[in-house]
Protein backbone atom coordinates (compact mmCIF):
# COMPACT_ATOMS: atom_id res chain seq x y z
CA UNK A 1 0.00 0.00 0.00
CA UNK A 2 2.58 2.32 0.94
CA UNK A 3 4.90 1.49 -2.00
CA UNK A 4 1.76 2.44 -4.09
CA UNK A 5 1.24 5.60 -3.14
CA UNK A 6 4.83 6.37 -3.06
CA UNK A 7 5.03 5.24 -6.83
CA UNK A 8 1.77 6.91 -7.71
CA UNK A 9 3.19 9.96 -6.07
CA UNK A 10 6.45 9.73 -7.41
CA UNK A 11 4.53 9.40 -11.45
CA UNK A 12 2.54 12.25 -10.53
CA UNK A 13 5.72 14.60 -9.89
CA UNK A 14 7.79 13.05 -13.10
CA UNK A 15 4.40 13.87 -14.97
CA UNK A 16 3.20 17.80 -13.39
CA UNK A 17 6.99 18.96 -12.86
CA UNK A 18 8.29 20.99 -15.86
CA UNK A 19 11.65 21.23 -16.64
CA UNK A 20 14.49 21.90 -13.92
CA UNK A 21 16.50 24.88 -14.29
CA UNK A 22 20.32 24.83 -13.21
CA UNK A 23 22.32 27.51 -11.60
CA UNK A 24 22.18 30.70 -12.81
CA UNK A 25 24.47 30.65 -15.92
CA UNK A 26 25.65 33.58 -18.28
CA UNK A 27 23.55 32.89 -21.60
CA UNK A 28 25.44 36.09 -23.48
CA UNK A 29 26.45 39.46 -22.79
CA UNK A 30 26.83 42.40 -24.99
CA UNK A 31 30.23 43.04 -25.06
CA UNK A 32 30.10 39.23 -25.52
CA UNK A 33 32.89 37.13 -24.95
CA UNK A 34 36.35 38.12 -27.05
CA UNK A 35 34.77 40.58 -28.88
CA UNK A 36 37.12 42.96 -30.32
CA UNK A 37 35.05 46.59 -30.41
CA UNK A 38 36.14 49.52 -32.88
CA UNK A 39 34.60 51.90 -30.18
CA UNK A 40 34.07 51.72 -26.41
CA UNK A 41 30.38 50.52 -25.22
CA UNK A 42 28.43 53.00 -22.97
CA UNK A 43 26.55 49.72 -21.46
CA UNK A 44 27.19 46.60 -20.45
CA UNK A 45 24.74 43.28 -20.45
CA UNK A 46 24.48 40.16 -18.81
CA UNK A 47 21.65 37.79 -19.52
CA UNK A 48 21.59 34.81 -17.61
CA UNK A 49 19.64 30.98 -17.81
CA UNK A 50 17.54 32.48 -14.78
CA UNK A 51 16.31 35.28 -12.53
CA UNK A 52 19.24 36.02 -10.35
CA UNK A 53 20.74 38.86 -8.36
CA UNK A 54 23.93 40.15 -9.35
CA UNK A 55 26.23 40.41 -6.61
CA UNK A 56 29.58 41.41 -7.94
CA UNK A 57 30.28 42.97 -11.29
CA UNK A 58 34.25 43.93 -11.66
CA UNK A 59 35.56 45.42 -14.88
CA UNK A 60 39.29 45.30 -14.77
CA UNK A 61 41.83 46.61 -17.39
CA UNK A 62 45.33 46.44 -17.07
CA UNK A 63 44.99 44.77 -13.34
CA UNK A 64 43.18 47.88 -12.21
CA UNK A 65 39.35 48.46 -11.85
CA UNK A 66 37.26 50.44 -13.49
CA UNK A 67 34.45 51.41 -11.37
CA UNK A 68 30.52 50.19 -12.82
CA UNK A 69 27.69 51.43 -10.97
CA UNK A 70 25.91 48.37 -9.36
CA UNK A 71 22.56 48.35 -7.83
CA UNK A 72 22.75 45.27 -5.43
CA UNK A 73 19.58 46.01 -4.13
CA UNK A 74 17.84 45.43 -7.35
CA UNK A 75 14.95 42.84 -7.50
CA UNK A 76 16.03 39.51 -9.23
CA UNK A 77 15.92 39.22 -12.81
CA UNK A 78 17.30 37.32 -15.87
CA UNK A 79 19.11 40.54 -17.61
CA UNK A 80 20.80 43.16 -15.99
CA UNK A 81 22.48 46.32 -18.29
CA UNK A 82 24.85 48.85 -16.76
CA UNK A 83 26.17 51.68 -17.63
CA UNK A 84 29.49 52.05 -18.42
CA UNK A 85 31.96 54.74 -17.85
CA UNK A 86 33.84 56.32 -20.42
CA UNK A 87 36.16 53.28 -21.20
CA UNK A 88 39.75 53.79 -23.24
CA UNK A 89 41.08 51.77 -25.69
CA UNK A 90 42.51 48.28 -24.29
CA UNK A 91 41.69 44.62 -23.28
CA UNK A 92 39.43 44.64 -20.36
CA UNK A 93 38.22 41.80 -17.62
CA UNK A 94 34.74 41.50 -17.02
CA UNK A 95 34.11 38.91 -13.86
CA UNK A 96 30.82 38.52 -11.91
CA UNK A 97 29.07 36.68 -9.27
CA UNK A 98 24.96 36.12 -9.24
CA UNK A 99 22.77 34.21 -6.94
CA UNK A 100 19.88 32.33 -8.34
CA UNK A 101 16.52 33.41 -7.21
CA UNK A 102 14.58 30.33 -6.84
CA UNK A 103 17.82 27.89 -5.84
CA UNK A 104 20.05 30.21 -4.06
CA UNK A 105 23.39 28.67 -5.92
CA UNK A 106 26.45 31.01 -6.37
CA UNK A 107 27.75 31.11 -9.70
CA UNK A 108 30.56 32.79 -11.19
CA UNK A 109 32.34 33.88 -14.16
CA UNK A 110 33.98 36.38 -16.34
CA UNK A 111 34.51 37.14 -19.60
CA UNK A 112 37.21 39.44 -21.75
CA UNK A 113 36.47 42.01 -24.64
CA UNK A 114 38.79 44.43 -26.17
CA UNK A 115 38.58 47.84 -27.69
CA UNK A 116 40.46 48.79 -30.76
CA UNK A 117 42.75 52.19 -30.41
CA UNK B 1 34.36 23.33 -14.45
CA UNK B 2 36.65 25.48 -12.15
CA UNK B 3 36.77 25.12 -8.90
CA UNK B 4 38.28 27.50 -5.78
CA UNK B 5 39.56 26.72 -2.40
CA UNK B 6 36.21 28.60 -1.46
CA UNK B 7 34.06 26.14 -3.39
CA UNK B 8 35.64 23.09 -1.58
CA UNK B 9 35.83 24.97 2.17
CA UNK B 10 31.68 25.23 1.24
CA UNK B 11 31.80 21.80 0.08
CA UNK B 12 33.06 20.58 3.23
CA UNK B 13 30.94 22.55 5.32
CA UNK B 14 27.50 21.41 3.80
CA UNK B 15 28.88 17.46 4.02
CA UNK B 16 29.42 18.62 7.41
CA UNK B 17 25.76 20.55 8.22
CA UNK B 18 24.56 17.00 6.56
CA UNK B 19 26.40 14.96 9.08
CA UNK B 20 25.72 16.86 11.96
CA UNK B 21 21.96 17.24 11.51
CA UNK B 22 21.43 13.78 10.37
CA UNK B 23 23.36 12.22 13.56
CA UNK B 24 21.88 14.46 15.97
CA UNK B 25 17.74 13.89 14.21
CA UNK B 26 18.75 10.26 14.03
CA UNK B 27 19.95 9.85 17.24
CA UNK B 28 16.74 11.41 18.76
CA UNK B 29 14.59 8.37 16.17
CA UNK B 30 16.96 5.88 17.78
CA UNK B 31 16.23 6.89 21.73
CA UNK B 32 12.32 6.77 20.51
CA UNK B 33 12.47 3.11 18.87
CA UNK B 34 15.80 1.76 20.90
CA UNK B 35 14.93 3.73 24.40
CA UNK B 36 13.72 0.85 26.22
CA UNK B 37 16.70 -1.06 25.10
CA UNK B 38 19.48 0.94 26.61
CA UNK B 39 20.77 1.26 29.76
CA UNK B 40 21.31 5.19 31.67
CA UNK B 41 24.77 5.32 30.35
CA UNK B 42 24.23 4.57 27.18
CA UNK B 43 21.32 7.26 27.07
CA UNK B 44 23.74 9.60 28.89
CA UNK B 45 26.28 9.16 26.29
CA UNK B 46 23.52 9.75 23.46
CA UNK B 47 22.25 12.26 25.08
CA UNK B 48 26.14 14.34 25.08
CA UNK B 49 26.43 12.80 21.48
CA UNK B 50 23.15 14.95 20.31
CA UNK B 51 24.14 18.23 22.16
CA UNK B 52 27.42 18.06 20.26
CA UNK B 53 26.19 17.67 16.89
CA UNK B 54 23.40 20.25 17.36
CA UNK B 55 26.18 22.24 18.47
CA UNK B 56 28.54 21.30 15.28
CA UNK B 57 25.46 21.10 12.71
CA UNK B 58 24.22 25.13 13.84
CA UNK B 59 27.73 26.11 13.51
CA UNK B 60 28.74 24.67 10.62
CA UNK B 61 25.26 26.19 8.77
CA UNK B 62 26.48 29.56 10.07
CA UNK B 63 29.72 29.06 8.32
CA UNK B 64 28.63 27.81 4.97
CA UNK B 65 26.67 30.99 4.69
CA UNK B 66 29.57 32.99 5.32
CA UNK B 67 31.62 31.01 2.76
CA UNK B 68 28.79 31.53 0.20
CA UNK B 69 29.22 35.12 0.53
CA UNK B 70 33.29 35.49 0.65
CA UNK B 71 33.09 33.30 -2.19
CA UNK B 72 31.51 35.58 -4.42
CA UNK B 73 33.89 38.27 -4.10
CA UNK B 74 36.11 35.33 -3.65
CA UNK B 75 38.33 37.76 -0.71
CA UNK B 76 37.64 37.18 3.01
CA UNK B 77 36.14 40.49 3.61
CA UNK B 78 33.29 39.22 1.25
CA UNK B 79 32.50 36.52 4.38
CA UNK B 80 31.26 39.47 6.71
CA UNK B 81 29.38 41.59 3.44
CA UNK B 82 26.04 42.24 5.15
CA UNK B 83 25.28 42.47 1.22
CA UNK B 84 26.39 39.52 -0.38
CA UNK B 85 25.13 37.25 2.79
CA UNK B 86 21.70 38.92 2.83
CA UNK B 87 21.72 37.96 -1.15
CA UNK B 88 21.72 34.24 -0.27
CA UNK B 89 20.16 34.28 2.70
CA UNK B 90 17.01 36.27 0.68
CA UNK B 91 17.13 33.21 -2.44
CA UNK B 92 16.26 30.29 0.40
CA UNK B 93 18.99 29.57 2.20
CA UNK B 94 17.66 31.51 4.90
CA UNK B 95 14.92 30.19 5.20
CA UNK B 96 16.08 26.47 4.85
CA UNK B 97 18.81 27.66 7.78
CA UNK B 98 16.21 29.32 9.51
CA UNK B 99 13.99 25.83 9.97
CA UNK B 100 17.17 24.00 10.58
CA UNK B 101 18.10 26.50 13.62
CA UNK B 102 14.47 26.05 15.10
CA UNK B 103 14.78 22.43 14.71
CA UNK B 104 17.93 21.98 16.42
CA UNK B 105 16.91 23.54 18.94
CA UNK B 106 13.85 21.56 19.68
CA UNK B 107 16.00 18.79 19.11
CA UNK B 108 17.69 19.87 23.09
CA UNK B 109 14.66 18.79 24.43
CA UNK B 110 15.97 15.21 23.75
CA UNK B 111 18.74 16.19 26.56
CA UNK B 112 16.39 16.48 29.09
CA UNK B 113 15.36 12.73 30.70
CA UNK B 114 11.71 13.72 31.12
CA UNK B 115 9.10 12.05 28.09
CA UNK B 116 7.48 15.10 28.13
CA UNK B 117 9.58 16.96 25.72
CA UNK B 118 9.83 14.05 23.40
CA UNK B 119 7.40 14.77 21.20
CA UNK B 120 9.29 18.75 20.85
CA UNK B 121 12.61 16.50 20.01
CA UNK B 122 10.86 14.94 17.61
CA UNK B 123 9.29 17.12 16.11
CA UNK B 124 12.90 18.86 15.88
CA UNK B 125 14.63 16.16 14.12
CA UNK B 126 12.15 15.91 11.40
CA UNK B 127 12.24 19.92 11.11
CA UNK B 128 16.21 19.60 10.95
CA UNK B 129 17.04 16.74 9.06
CA UNK B 130 14.22 17.22 6.06
CA UNK B 131 15.54 21.40 6.49
CA UNK B 132 17.65 21.17 3.33
CA UNK B 133 14.49 20.92 1.12
CA UNK B 134 13.48 24.20 1.66
CA UNK B 135 16.34 25.15 -0.69
CA UNK B 136 17.76 23.78 -3.70
CA UNK B 137 17.37 22.68 -7.28
CA UNK B 138 14.16 21.45 -6.67
CA UNK B 139 13.51 25.18 -6.37
CA UNK B 140 13.32 25.36 -9.98
CA UNK B 141 10.39 22.73 -10.84
CA UNK B 142 6.67 24.53 -11.62
CA UNK B 143 4.85 22.71 -9.85
CA UNK B 144 7.33 21.35 -7.24
CA UNK B 145 5.45 20.17 -4.20
CA UNK B 146 5.40 16.46 -5.10
CA UNK B 147 9.20 16.48 -5.93
CA UNK B 148 9.67 18.87 -2.55
CA UNK B 149 7.94 15.92 -0.16
CA UNK B 150 9.76 13.10 -2.32
CA UNK B 151 13.14 14.99 -0.84
CA UNK B 152 11.36 15.50 2.50
CA UNK B 153 11.03 11.88 2.52
CA UNK B 154 14.52 11.05 1.41
CA UNK B 155 16.29 13.31 3.73
CA UNK B 156 14.26 11.82 7.04
CA UNK B 157 15.03 8.37 5.67
CA UNK B 158 18.80 9.29 5.18
CA UNK B 159 18.73 10.58 9.19
CA UNK B 160 17.11 7.51 10.12
CA UNK B 161 19.58 5.33 8.77
CA UNK B 162 23.19 7.32 8.98
CA UNK B 163 22.14 9.12 12.05
CA UNK B 164 21.53 5.27 14.08
CA UNK B 165 25.20 4.56 13.42
CA UNK B 166 26.58 6.37 16.36
CA UNK B 167 23.91 5.43 18.74
CA UNK B 168 24.49 1.72 17.61
CA UNK B 169 28.30 1.93 17.90
CA UNK B 170 27.47 3.38 21.59
CA UNK B 171 25.95 0.54 22.44
CA UNK B 172 28.06 -1.84 20.65
CA UNK B 173 31.23 -0.51 22.40
CA UNK B 174 30.09 -0.75 26.11
CA UNK B 175 27.25 -3.57 26.08
CA UNK B 176 27.10 -7.72 25.82
CA UNK B 177 25.68 -9.70 23.03
CA UNK B 178 22.22 -9.70 24.03
CA UNK B 179 21.73 -5.87 24.62
CA UNK B 180 23.75 -5.56 20.92
CA UNK B 181 21.97 -7.90 19.02
CA UNK B 182 18.15 -7.07 20.26
CA UNK B 183 19.11 -2.88 19.38
CA UNK B 184 20.50 -4.35 15.60
CA UNK B 185 18.19 -6.54 15.45
CA UNK B 186 15.52 -3.82 16.16
CA UNK B 187 16.81 -1.14 13.55
CA UNK B 188 16.87 -3.49 10.90
CA UNK B 189 13.89 -4.69 11.03
CA UNK B 190 13.05 -0.58 10.63
CA UNK B 191 15.95 0.18 8.15
CA UNK B 192 14.83 -2.29 5.69
CA UNK B 193 11.80 -0.67 5.03
CA UNK B 194 13.79 2.77 5.44
CA UNK B 195 16.01 1.89 3.16
CA UNK B 196 13.53 1.13 0.60
CA UNK B 197 11.57 4.07 0.90
CA UNK B 198 15.30 6.06 0.32
CA UNK B 199 15.80 4.89 -2.76
CA UNK B 200 12.25 5.00 -3.64
CA UNK B 201 12.03 8.15 -3.20
CA UNK B 202 16.07 9.05 -4.24
CA UNK B 203 14.84 7.69 -7.66
CA UNK B 204 12.00 9.46 -8.18
CA UNK B 205 13.97 12.77 -7.32
CA UNK B 206 16.55 11.45 -9.47
CA UNK B 207 14.13 10.86 -12.61
CA UNK B 208 13.19 14.43 -12.02
CA UNK B 209 15.80 16.02 -12.28
CA UNK B 210 17.99 14.64 -15.07
CA UNK B 211 14.70 13.25 -17.31
CA UNK B 212 16.91 10.80 -19.23
CA UNK B 213 20.05 8.75 -19.36
CA UNK B 214 21.79 10.47 -22.26
CA UNK B 215 21.52 13.58 -19.70
CA UNK B 216 22.62 11.52 -16.87
CA UNK B 217 25.68 10.84 -17.97
CA UNK B 218 25.84 14.03 -20.36
CA UNK B 219 26.34 16.34 -17.52
CA UNK B 220 28.41 17.01 -14.32
CA UNK B 221 25.80 16.79 -12.24
CA UNK B 222 24.81 13.26 -13.47
CA UNK B 223 28.53 12.27 -13.18
CA UNK B 224 29.18 13.17 -9.88
CA UNK B 225 25.62 11.53 -9.17
CA UNK B 226 27.20 8.54 -10.34
CA UNK B 227 30.04 8.61 -7.89
CA UNK B 228 27.23 9.27 -5.27
CA UNK B 229 25.25 5.96 -6.66
CA UNK B 230 28.58 3.55 -5.95
CA UNK B 231 29.21 4.64 -2.93
CA UNK B 232 25.38 3.97 -1.83
CA UNK B 233 25.66 0.82 -3.24
CA UNK B 234 28.86 -0.28 -1.08
CA UNK B 235 27.40 1.37 2.09
CA UNK B 236 23.90 -1.03 1.33
CA UNK B 237 26.17 -4.13 0.40
CA UNK B 238 27.93 -3.26 4.00
CA UNK B 239 24.55 -3.10 5.64
CA UNK B 240 23.52 -6.03 4.15
CA UNK B 241 26.41 -8.48 5.63
CA UNK B 242 25.54 -6.41 9.00
CA UNK B 243 21.49 -7.63 8.60
CA UNK B 244 21.89 -10.94 7.22
CA UNK B 245 25.25 -12.11 8.26
CA UNK B 246 26.42 -10.20 11.47
CA UNK B 247 23.45 -9.52 13.33
CA UNK B 248 22.12 -13.54 13.62
CA UNK B 249 25.47 -14.49 14.59
CA UNK B 250 25.27 -11.60 17.71
CA UNK B 251 21.63 -13.12 18.02
CA UNK B 252 22.94 -16.65 18.92
CA UNK B 253 25.90 -15.03 21.22
CA UNK B 254 28.60 -15.36 18.89
CA UNK B 255 31.28 -12.83 20.87
CA UNK B 256 33.33 -12.71 17.36
CA UNK B 257 30.90 -11.23 15.86
CA UNK B 258 30.98 -8.24 18.34
CA UNK B 259 33.96 -7.50 16.83
CA UNK B 260 33.03 -7.21 13.03
CA UNK B 261 29.94 -5.35 14.35
CA UNK B 262 32.00 -2.47 15.35
CA UNK B 263 34.18 -2.35 12.38
CA UNK B 264 31.48 -2.88 10.17
CA UNK B 265 30.09 0.05 11.73
CA UNK B 266 32.90 2.02 11.38
CA UNK B 267 32.91 0.82 7.79
CA UNK B 268 29.57 1.86 7.46
CA UNK B 269 30.05 5.37 9.28
CA UNK B 270 32.80 6.21 6.60
CA UNK B 271 31.16 5.63 3.85
CA UNK B 272 28.68 7.16 4.85
CA UNK B 273 30.34 10.74 5.14
CA UNK B 274 31.41 9.98 1.94
CA UNK B 275 27.98 9.77 0.50
CA UNK B 276 27.31 13.37 2.22
CA UNK B 277 30.44 14.57 0.77
CA UNK B 278 29.80 13.86 -2.59
CA UNK B 279 26.08 14.64 -2.21
CA UNK B 280 27.55 18.37 -0.73
CA UNK B 281 29.53 18.57 -3.74
CA UNK B 282 27.33 18.07 -6.44
CA UNK B 283 24.98 20.04 -4.90
CA UNK B 284 27.15 23.00 -4.33
CA UNK B 285 29.36 22.75 -7.82
CA UNK B 286 26.73 21.68 -10.44
CA UNK B 287 23.24 22.09 -11.85
CA UNK B 288 20.51 19.56 -13.18
CA UNK B 289 21.24 19.62 -16.88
Amino acid sequence: MLKNSLLAFALCGLVAAGPCMAHAKLQSSSPADNAHLTEAPKTLTLKFSEAAQLAVLKLVRDGKEVPVPLDKSAKASQTFTLTLPALSPGNYTVQWAAVAADDGHVTKGSFVFSIAA
Amino acid sequence: MEISGWDVAAVFAKAVTYAATFGAAGAVFFSLYCGPLLRDQQRGLIRRLIAILVGAAAAASVLRILLLAGSMSGEMAGMFNSTFANMILGAGEGRASGVRIVGLALILFALSKHPVFRGAAIVGAMAASTSFAWVGHIHGLVPNTAPSLLLCLHLLCAAFWLGALPPLLIIATGAHEPQIAAAAARFGKLALRVVALLIAAGASLLLILIGSAAQFWASDYGRMMAIKLLVVAALLSLAAWNKLALTPRLLRGDARAMVKFRRSLLAEMSVGALILLTTAAFTTLTGPP
